[in-house]
């Protein structure tokens, strides 16, 4: 038999199989992409690298916020060989027990994988991959550790960045980061977990400004998951970029000196420079050193205890703490009286001490001397004039159109509204109009009678020092202000553009001139309020203020607060000035605060007094009756 | 002076060329795959490129012997070299086992594996049989002693163990085919021993082509595993279909093309039975891979999970399936071009993703470097050399030659198709090398001597008669 046609079989198989491989090769080089993604899922490895925040000046262009190198030491279980836990322990200074138990912390928490879609967290663990053992080691510690570290292999340092603060100040201002939570992960992939985010203050508000621009490695990865090289010479690669530093508008030296000032006392200083909204210092006092929540090891440490603090350190006192203005509410209502034409410059009323209580004085002839002598039954007079117009026959319904119209004054003036200043955690202030007593009262069931104690600043009326602040930059200014920031220069710019734009408050420049002449008077005549507010060789207006305050029934000492601009004409200045429970007017502790703050940023320093030292001696902490 | 002149001039440059392009392109992906960077030179002994390429200086040399011995010895020899190769694979069950299979003789790096050189005895032993001049090829001594020289090395190289080379044993089965080897003295006895009345074969269908059927009846059953338990899912027209009824449809397609093309090479006459044909082997195929895949859903966890496992169906990070996933990713990623020389990155060494990358995965590197263009030209090039060697066989005039040509052309097919195949899911993955370009001295040597010994057979070729 011949089998010759058997050749055909052959010949077709082999022909088949080549043609068949050669398409299932096309498929998977050329068609599909899968092969090729599970390739870079398999080698590949993108590396982020997230360059240092960015540094903060102050306006004097003195670096108040740094960058300090940190360490961590890191662990790949699979490369540890034969650990010799009482070595490695003597090293890091820890105990065995406590070696073994962040072993079991870190295989169980910290590869932890949060699955979107299941909302299950898992642990990730693997023992080839690298884990912190320990974070945030200081150059200090790691020097000692370091060259040791060849003796232990699977251990080896890594090198992170933290914040510094050379200056121990402004800590409710710049705030201080945390490490990101899930939500923010999730919102955000700038984020991974541990990854650092300001959590208050400027760091939080400007973080998008202060975390640069991230790096990105791909690199060519083991099977065992070492790095082998970078993939195609870096080509890929893009550079980490430090955010351009933040200039500041704050004076360091001043808000130092203010922290100073309000040692072991309860309150806050606000200072504007009123051509330019900037703030020159924020002080809220008790305070705490920035540097103390850097980093998750101090954190865990001190925060807590800031927290629990009964003075509450960690409240920003000038931005959310809302107080009653007391008299230097005095100023806005001779403003508006002027400017609705219910007064005028020459009006004179009766200090007629049965409506409301009032100290010894003679009566006041005029709006200057009224704001020099702060006299009670004077703005009564003036506010129940603005408030009860005679519009209307109903003096309720009267009532409702005054208050509307004496609120909307003082929102033009940035109170009852909450300021766009560039920093988070402030508060709007109560500026009461009618829909807000409509609530307490009922509609048409008050008048001003019932609501006469706004008229001298107490009672409903709140505002925060922040808005004092921006009050006294609207005197110095004669009726403006730019909303007051702290940032002065952001990307080698200016500020951001929103604090470029002029508000004009709803009082006309020429009703200013004998209000801010009844400051000068508060400061400067006999019977003014503030002779204490004096700064030799600077013409200083202010305006004091004594804040009634009660818990329940309880009357506490009272409030001292002071306003003030300096000097009088080109004011270079405005600063709020309050100080908690002081006892005493508001030129008693306050007005001496403020010229002291005034003196140091004219002058750029304050010749010992004995006025400093008085200031510095007192202790007002403890004293709240 | 004629008779060299005539050796000269039947040499086959073609396969000789082939072979020496399959030799460099092996030797450059060795190369490129074990790169060190502190033993840069291509020819430093203490690299493996540079041991490979003092393998291929044995084998070359040893060609040139093969080329000098007068091509009679592979037919008065045939025994002896048989005998020879049997007692290396005795003897190798005795050595001290290496990665868990007693397969090397000798020491270290310079030793050998006797199961690649079996292949050329069994081969040489296997013509020197069929083409002994009056074997009565339906005589059931006839089938039982070629199946027993191939079946013979099997078991011992089962025992080694070493499933790839006993897997490529199998290619000789096909060879017996060729030949004409049918399997009736083995099947009729069963068949005529039923007690039906009347019923006497004197020729079974089975019989004639039971090789053909036989593999035939093993791909298809392993395709079934391999396709029925997944979802078949076509992206591109967004349609997804259980992977049972992706082989019926491909057994529909394959049988209505078959019946084309018999329809084009039956003359008029016999139109009508490629149509029973096309239709028969339609309802076996069918009976069949139901029957397999009704079988093994029915069969039990552990059992199926084994043939699972071995499949490669089943997730294993550490088994078969992480060698294949990785595989897969460095071929596929090579894309329409490839990464360029010395640029792949799964399958270098250097990252160790794809193991053995340098012997049984030497694809992968070849593939992700040279992309498409080079696959499909390694593809063409292993077509090339097959078929030319089926070729060369169907020229000869000795049965001899041609028994030996075509068993080192199924050979060769097999560790194509296995080795490619493992890295496009094609072919289970089983560890056998790649002829000519897996690292290794073993199978350079003996693929050598396999081509070398051919060659010479065909130089000689009308110098003998049978």
């Amino acid at each position: 038999m011949n089998f010759d046609g058997r050749k055909y079989v052959f010949v077709i198989i082999f022909t088949l199989v080549g043609i068949l491989y050669a398409s299932k090769l096309f498929y998977m080089q050329v068609v599909d992409d899968t092969w090729s993604l599970r390739a870079q899922q398999i080698a590949e490895k993108r590396r982020e690298i997230t360059p240092p925040r960015a540094v903060v000046f102050d306006r004097n262009g003195k670096k108040i916020v740094s960058n300090k190198t940190y360490y961590n030491l890191m662990m790949v279980q699979k490369n540890i060989t034969e650990l010799d836990t009482v070595a490695f322990a003597k090293l890091i200074g820890w105990t065995e027990l406590e070696i073994r138990e962040r072993f079991a912390q870190i295989v169980k928490g910290e590869g932890r994988y949060y699955n979107k879609h299941s909302g299950k967290t898992t642990s990730n663990y693997q023992s080839i991959r690298p884990y912190p053992f320990i974070k945030e080691l200081t150059a200090d510690e790691m020097v000692k550790i370091a060259p040791h570290l060849d003796n232990f292999p699977g251990f080896y340092k890594e090198v992170t960045s933290m914040r510094n603060y050379p200056y121990s100040n402004g800590a409710n201002i710049l705030g201080y980061l945390a490490e990101v939570n899930q939500r923010e992960v999730d919102e955000d992939k700038f984020y991974k977990p541990g990854s650092r985010i300001g959590r208050s203050g400027i760091e939080r508000f400007y973080e998008k400004e202060f975390r640069g621009t991230k790096g990105i490695k791909y690199i060519v990865t083991s099977a065992m998951n070492n790095v082998v090289g970078s993939f195609e010479n870096g080509k890929y690669d893009t550079i980490a970029l430090q955010a351009d530093p933040i200039m500041l508008g704050i004076d360091i030296d001043l808000q130092a000196y203010g922290e100073k000032l309000l040692k072991n006392k309860r309150g806050c200083i606000v200072a504007i420079e009123p051509s330019t909204g900037e703030i020159l210092a924020l002080i809220s006092s008790p305070n705490y050193d920035p540097n103390l929540l850097v980093g998750n090891r101090k954190i865990r440490e001190n925060y807590p205890g800031l927290l629990a603090n009964p003075d509450k350190p960690l409240f920003p006192r000038p931005l959310a703490s809302e107080y009653m203005p007391g008299s230097t509410l005095k100023l806005l209502q001779s403003l508006i009286g002027l400017q609705e034409g219910v007064i005028d410059v020459n009006s004179g009323f009766p200090c007629n001490k049965s409506v409301v209580g009032c100290h010894n004085h003679p009566s006041a002839s005029n709006v200057t001397d009224a704001v020099k002598m702060s006299c009670n039954p004077y703005y009564y007079a003036v506010t129940r004039k603005i408030i009860q117009q005679k519009k209307y026959k109903s003096s309720y319904k009267d009532s409702e159109y005054g208050l509307d119209r004496w609120a909307k004054y003082l929102n033009s003036f940035g109170l009852g509204k909450r300021l766009d200043t560039d920093i988070t955690g402030l508060r709007s202030g109560v500026i009461p109009d009618s829909k807000y007593y409509d609530k307490w009262y009922g509609h048409h069931k008050w008048k001003f009678s019932t609501i006469r104690s706004i008229s001298i600043g107490q009672g409903e009326v709140q505002l925060t020092p922040l808005q004092l602040a921006n009050v006294a930059a609207i005197m110095a200014n004669r009726g403006w202000y730019y909303t007051p920031h702290f940032v002065k220069k952001l990307n080698g710019d200016g500020p951001k553009e929103e604090y470029l734009v002029k508000h004009q408050t709803m009082v006309e420049r020429r009703h200013f001139t004998p209000v801010i002449e009844g400051m000068r008077r508060v400061v400067y005549e006999l019977g003014g309020t503030a002779r204490r507010a004096r700064v030799e060789g600077v013409e200083v207006c202010g305006k004091t203020g004594t804040v009634e305050n009660y818990r329940g029934q309880l009357k506490l000492r009272n409030h001292s607060v002071f306003i003030a601009f300096a000097p009088m004409d080109n004011p270079k200045i405005a600063l709020s000035v309050f100080i908690e429970n002081a006892g005493g007017g508001g030129g008693t502790w306050a007005a001496p605060v403020a010229s002291l703050m005034i003196e140091q940023y004219i002058y750029g320093e304050v010749k010992p007094s004995p006025k400093e030292q008085r200031i510095l001696d007192a202790i007002l902490l403890k004293k709240e009756r | 002076m004629r008779k060299n002149q005539s050796v000269i001039g039947n040499f086959d440059w073609p396969l000789f060329v082939a072979y020496i392009l399959l030799l460099i392109m092996g030797i450059g992906t060795v190369y490129s795959v074990a790169f060190n960077s502190e033993h840069p030179n291509i020819f430093d002994f203490s690299q493996k490129y540079g041991k490979q390429i003092m393998w291929l200086g044995i084998s070359l040399l040893l060609g040139l012997m093969v080329f000098l011995i007068d091509s009679d010895i592979y037919r008065k020899f045939a025994v002896p070299i048989y005998l020879f190769v049997l007692s290396l694979l005795i003897i190798v069950l005795f050595m001290p086992p290496v990665n868990g299979a007693r397969a090397w003789l000798g020491l270290g790096s310079m030793g050998v594996q006797p199961a690649e050189f079996a292949k050329i005895g069994t081969a040489i032993l296997l013509a020197k049989f069929l083409s002994t001049a009056k074997i009565k090829q339906q005589s059931r001594r006839t089938v039982l002693a070629a199946n027993g020289i191939i079946l013979l090395p099997m078991i011992l190289i089962l025992l080694q163990p070493d499933a790839g080379t006993f897997v490529v044993f199998t290619a000789f089965l096909f060879v017996l085919y060729r030949e004409g080897i049918s399997y009736d003295p083995l099947i009729l006895p069963i068949l005529n021993a039923m007690p039906i009345k009347g019923l006497h074969f004197k020729q079974t269908w089975i019989g004639t082509h039971f090789i053909p059927i036989l593999f035939v009846v093993i791909v298809l059953s392993v395709t079934t595993l391999l396709f029925s338990g997944s979802i078949i899912s076509l992206g591109f027209i967004g349609v997804e279909f259980d992977g049972y009824w992706g082989v019926f449809f491909f057994l529909f397609v394959i049988c209505a093309a078959g019946y084309f093309f018999m329809r084009m090479i039956f003359s008029r006459r016999d139109r009508n039975r490629a149509l029973t044909i096309s239709v028969i082997a339609f309802v076996l195929s069918v009976t069949l891979t139901s029957v397999v895949n009704y079988g093994f859903q029915k069969l039990a966890g552990h059992q199926k999970e084994r043939i699972e496992l071995v499949l490669g169906l089943r997730e294993d990070p550490n088994g078969d399936d992480y060698n294949r996933n990785r595989a897969m990713a460095a071929v596929g990623s090579g894309g329409l071009v490839g990464k360029g020389y010395r640029k792949a990155i799964v399958s270098s060494v250097r990252t160790n993703h794809v193991p053995e990358s340098e012997t049984d995965f030497i694809f992968c590197p070849f593939a992700e470097e040279w992309g498409f263009i080079g696959s499909l030209i390694l593809v063409i090039l292993y077509l090339f050399v097959i078929l030319r060697i089926v070729m060369i066989a169907e020229r000869q005039k000795a049965i001899f030659n041609r028994v030996y040509a075509y068993a080192f052309a199924m050979i060769l097919f097999y560790h194509f198709a296995i080795n490619i195949g493992m890295n496009i899911e094609f072919a289970p993955v089983i560890g056998i090398p790649l002829p000519f370009f897996s690292y290794g001295g073993s199978s350079m040597m003996s693929f050598s001597m396999m081509m070398f010994i051919l060659l010479k057979l065909d130089s000689q070729r009308n110098d003998v008669l049978n």
